[in-house]
């Protein structure tokens, strides 16, 4: 082990410091074994609250002040993460069937055999170790299964198998998956000729329900898109649906815009979702939207449209709280002023350097952080219109 | 778990309703532990839950659904979650997700708890 097992010993007898010292040096000289004392139970639950990292504890039944049986039941009611070993008198089977059902782990008897002892510490050293690689792997594998289904959902599926180039817009969609799967998702698709539509999406919550709600959502939306020109009329068809027998209240916060390519006319509906930025001539400014809600918390929300004119030249950058909420060490975040400040800074790049420039901001930021939520960003700009 | 952000929900009794206090961050990591905090107040047929915000730093979206289920489950019961001390930045959340069209959002401690009809 390359730092020593610290052990905890709880004994009123002041000579069994020295015993115990001079038992187990040739342990504490190799570095195996940090012994620390205490005299009775009181005292045991200071040294361990200094000590957070002491895992076993081995102590005296009888002892002032309090005693080994109380300091169990102490243990078990703090949840202290050790596992503790009661010396007790031989024979005395009443003291010792009490301090198992505190939760000790194993006994030795007095007086002390010391061959025993050492073997009986080894051997709840070697248990504490292996309670910890388990919950360390129980934790690796409900993380890595997670991961995996979703992340084969979110890619056979979810994202634009690729975005449409053409002489009249620039668009470029990246998604950074957290550790953790999230629900992000964006879209973009034809409505007919000159129209298109655009999505960005987030959906509550994280895992396997997240990825199932996420799917549905998106395609819901492509399916309402169709039959309604309206946006307000498509989220508020969505949220019909997806609020229904929603039991696990789930929900989506979307914002959904169809572009008219003729003439840069903008159609939206922001359901909850973070308010895109238009860049402008270099200024950066909010898309201003009604405050409608969130997808699937509240059937009959009545949504509303907003319209704005792309101008040749203009771009929109849209984001999910990925990249507004990235925390760094000192859990910071990096907040909408410096988004702002960057799409100001990188007004006139092309659209993949945009989104590049955001997301490296973001990465620096965070310092190597892990950062818990997706981070999504489309960017679209216009670049002339198509002749009716 | 590892890399767990730090969230402790210290609770109170007041005025026969229970006020809790998320303290610190909830997000995807610690979820669990305001959802179970609420469902032992659930399980003890408490239904009346005042959520103080003073000491709630940030809230997810993951945070936000157990909110919602807690306003939900306690509603379902006869009972009401009201929400007070949103700092600027947990209203800022609010007031994008539309939650506080859907949650019943109070200013300060006192503003909530005289929210409870006494008679019911």
């Amino acid at each position: 082990m390359a730092t020593p097992a610290k052990i905890l010993v709880v004994d009123d007898e002041e000579d069994l410091e020295l015993l115990m010292r001079q038992r187990f040096r040739r342990q504490i000289r190799r570095g195996d074994y940090e012994l620390h004392f205490a005299h009775n139970g009181r005292e045991a639950l200071d040294v361990l609250a200094e000590n957070p990292d002491i895992r076993l504890v081995l102590s005296d039944i009888n002892m002032p002040v309090m005693d080994g049986l109380t300091l169990l039941s102490q243990l078990q009611e703090i949840e202290a993460n050790v596992s503790a070993v009661v010396v007790s008198a031989y024979g005395d089977m009443a003291n010792i069937r009490t301090a198992m059902n505190r939760g000790a782990f194993d006994f030795v008897t007095k007086p002390i055999d010391f061959n025993d002892l050492q073997v009986t510490v080894e051997k709840t050293l070697g248990h504490i170790q292996v309670l910890e690689d388990a919950l360390a792997s129980r934790d690796r594998l409900v993380a890595l299964k997670q991961e995996l289904v979703v992340a084969s959902q979110v890619q056979t599926s979810v994202l634009p198998a690729a975005l449409p180039v053409t002489e009249h817009f620039d668009v470029h969609a990246e998604m950074t998956p957290a550790r953790e799967i999230g629900g992000d998702f964006y879209d973009f698709f034809s409505l007919d000729e000159y129209r298109m539509g655009l999505v960005i999406a987030d959906v509550s919550d994280k895992g396997i329900p997240a990825a199932l709600f996420t799917m549905v959502s998106r395609a819901l939306l492509k399916a309402a898109a169709r039959h309604h020109e309206s946006p307000a009329e498509c989220l508020y068809e969505v949220n019909q649906l997806v609020s229904r027998d929603n039991d696990a209240c789930m929900f989506v916060t979307l914002f959904y815009a169809v572009l008219d390519l003729r003439d840069g006319h903008l159609r939206y509906s922001n359901g909850g979702h973070n308010p895109p930025r238009l860049i402008c001539q270099g200024e950066v400014q909010e898309v201003p939207s009604s405050n409608d809600i969130a997808l699937g918390i509240f059937m009959e929300h009545e949504f509303h449209d907003n319209e704005l004119v792309l101008c040749v030249g203009d771009a929109l950058f849209l984001y999910t709280d990925g990249i507004t909420e990235a925390c760094n060490a000192r859990e910071e975040e990096f907040g909408e002023q410096r988004l702002d400040e960057l799409l100001a800074g990188a007004a006139d790049a092309q659209m993949p350097d945009l989104i590049a420039t955001v997301v490296d901001a973001v990465e620096e930021f965070a310092g190597g952080v892990a950062q818990f939520d997706d981070m999504t960003c489309l960017a679209l700009r216009m670049n002339s219109n198509k002749p009716a | 778990m590892a890399n767990q952000s730090s969230l402790a929900v210290p609770s109170l009794e007041q005025d026969d309703a229970v006020v809790l206090c998320p303290t610190g961050r909830v997000d995807g990591t610690n979820v669990t532990i305001l959802q179970s905090a609420v469902r032992e107040r659930l399980e003890a047929g408490q239904t009346n839950l005042v959520f103080d915000l003073v000491d709630l730093n940030y809230i997810s979206s993951a945070g936000l659904r157990v909110l919602l289920m807690a306003a939900r489950d306690l509603q379902a019961q006869g009972g009401k979650a009201l929400f007070c001390n949103l700092s600027e930045q947990i209203r800022q959340v609010f007031e994008i997700t539309g939650f506080d069209k859907i949650l019943s959002v109070h200013g300060n401690r006192e503003d909530a708890l005289s929210a409870f009809d006494p008679l019911t």
